[in-house]
């Protein structure tokens, strides 16, 4: 899952520590997910959300999602 | 850019506050472990009642243990309890494969030694250390 945390972090120029402390989890937390390396569960995703005053879609987004919307609309033209 | 509340660390304290609750727990526990251990030998006679209650002491502050490192594992956030978990998925898988064939070996005298549990608690939190530096790393 691709996500916009540190563009949007650094928007408002926070640190990763200002960040976490935000949402309650640690330094390294921040850092994985904005990596790719770690994908945040429901309960944190919609305190980002809160956090930025944002959507859950606008700050993370699923790239095989994308995928399949972008097959889904090429079929649909190659059929028009 | 958009204010947020100064940096309070609530995460950071609270953890630390438990791991300082599970080190002490853990502290009382090898104490009392060691007076289980040592107390029939240097400090009372064998088969006394002392015996039992030093063993019942030494099971109390287990539970303890067993508790604070529950709460501990509460504390942590959602990507340290992950780290966790894997390391003591690892670390139970370590003791079953290596525990038993080191006992079946002991046992028809292939080591020159008893396979005393000290052996598997050694290995154990060997694994579970490196396991978590492993996991701590491949956060960071």
């Amino acid at each position: 899952m691709k996500n916009r945390l540190k563009v949007l972090r650094a928007e408002r120029d926070w640190t990763q520590a200002q960040l976490a402390d935000a949402l309650d989890v640690s330094r390294q937390t921040i850092n994985a997910i904005e990596t790719g390396k770690f994908d945040p569960s429901l309960p944190l995703a919609f305190r980002a959300s809160r956090l930025f005053g944002l959507r859950i879609e606008e700050i993370f987004h699923d790239p095989a999602l994308e995928n399949d919307n972008h097959s889904v609309a090429t079929s649909r033209l190659g059929r028009g | 850019m958009d204010e947020l509340k100064p940096i309070e660390h609530v995460y950071q304290s609270r953890v630390r506050t438990s791991v300082i609750r599970l080190f002490r727990w853990c502290g009382a526990w090898a104490a009392t472990t060691a007076l289980m251990a040592f107390g029939p030998r240097f400090l009372w006679s064998r088969g006394s009642g002392f015996t039992l209650l030093a063993v019942g002491l030494d099971v109390v502050v287990g539970i303890g243990v067993i508790l604070a490192n529950k709460h501990y594992l509460d504390e942590l956030d959602e990507l340290q309890r992950k780290v966790q978990l894997n390391a003591m998925a690892i670390t139970l898988g370590v003791a079953v494969i290596a525990g038993v064939p080191f006992s079946v070996m002991a046992a028809y005298h292939i080591i020159p030694f008893h396979a005393d549990i000290m052996y598997l608690l050694i290995v154990m939190s060997l694994t579970l250390a490196v396991s978590n530096l492993y996991g701590t790393w491949r956060y960071r």
